[in-house]
């Protein structure tokens, strides 16, 4: 294989960082321009061009794609991902809080009693890690799925803030999980403020005007649409094939 | 700066990274993934649309140019910029501004 089929083949990789939807209408052609762009004799993708792919890809994914005429719904977006930001400062803060405790009493011996101890056991903390990323993965995915203009996910949205107000007032609470000096550090804050990003969130996504978003007028007709755009994009790829292969310029 | 390379015609990727570079007098150099992050943003706010698709030696080479909003922004942001220099200039040497 030579090396241009093979730096063509590691850019491919790169690109598959972006979405499908945007590789497909977009990703022959990035791919010429990053081949016009490689001098000869480069085997393999420049790591600063490899840092820039992946990082504009994964920015693609993760980015708001609602369009401008939907500002409430891009409002939500935004605050579900500042939701999501918010658990992550608020899960490394903790994180340090307990390596705080847990050196403290690694110094001063015998003043913490032992249940306060077995609460800072390693096990204990890795579940308790791991449960705390759960609300983060769960802000990201519905700042996705409501991104994209799924119902469901505006339905979802709604159940999980109710649970999280239930969760804040109590009586559905989990205190195993809980770790208890956290909340003598930081008082009710965090939750509060996360609580009231969703109430935000759950208002916004419920408005009026985000009602076009999620529920697009024709949208069988858009299906077609899309149904219809593929099989032109299938047309192309095949005539590129075809043009490739008289021409000969990329060995099978 | 893209839509600078896109004024005076349409032009392809490969065109918009080399004119960018032309413009900013070699300081600036587009990479093809944050051009392209660039150009899908612009087309969604439609301010450039596809002109045109080529294909050259088994690629495919899409023009963009400009649409009217595209131009507006354009002319908008250079005035914008320009009374900004203007202001800077006259700041800095005040005599020559007034003499001018």
């Amino acid at each position: 294989m030579t090396d241009q089929a093979n730096l063509e083949r590691a850019y491919r990789r790169l690109l598959a960082w972006y979405p499908r939807e945007f590789r497909r209408e977009n990703g022959e052609e990035i791919l010429a321009v990053l081949m016009a762009s490689a001098p000869p004799g480069q085997r393999r993708p420049g790591l600063a061009e490899s840092a820039d792919l992946i990082c504009n890809g994964l920015w693609m994914r993760l980015r708001p794609s609602v369009p401008r005429s939907a500002r409430t719904v891009r409002a939500a977006v935004r605050l579900m991902y500042a939701g999501a930001a918010v658990s992550t400062v608020n899960l490394i803060m903790l994180v340090a809080v307990i390596a705080v405790i847990r050196a403290r009493h690694a110094v001063l011996g015998h003043s913490l009693t032992a249940a306060q101890v077995s609460k800072f056991n390693a096990l204990g903390i890795t579940v308790w890690i791991v449960w705390s990323l759960i609300p983060i993965a769960l802000w990201l995915w519905m700042a996705l799925a409501n991104g994209c203009g799924r119902n469901w996910a505006r339905i979802l949205s709604t159940v999980l803030f109710g649970f999280a107000t239930l969760d804040l007032t109590g009586p559905f609470g989990t205190p195993g999980i809980r770790v208890s000096a956290v909340p003598v550090v930081f008082g009710p804050a965090v939750p509060v403020l996360t609580w009231l990003v969703g109430l935000a969130v759950v208002w916004l996504l419920w408005r009026p005007a985000s009602g076009a978003f999620f529920k697009p007028p024709g949208h069988t007709q858009a299906q077609h649409q899309a149904q219809m755009a593929d099989r032109a994009h299938q047309a192309q790829m095949a005539e590129l094939a075809r043009i490739r292969s008289t021409r000969g310029t990329v060995p099978a | 700066m893209i839509l600078t390379a896109l004024a005076d015609g349409s032009q392809h990727g490969y065109g918009i990274i080399a004119d960018v570079q032309e413009i900013s007098g070699g300081q600036v150099r587009l990479r093809p993934g944050t051009l392209y992050t660039a150009l899908d943003r612009l087309r969604a706010d439609e301010l450039i649309g596809v002109d045109r698709e080529e294909i050259v030696d088994g690629r495919l080479r899409r023009y963009y140019r400009l649409t009217p909003a595209g131009t507006k922004r354009l002319a908008a942001e250079a005035a914008r910029l320009q009374a900004h220099a203007t202001v800077a200039l006259t700041r800095l040497d005040p005599a020559g501004g007034m003499a001018t």
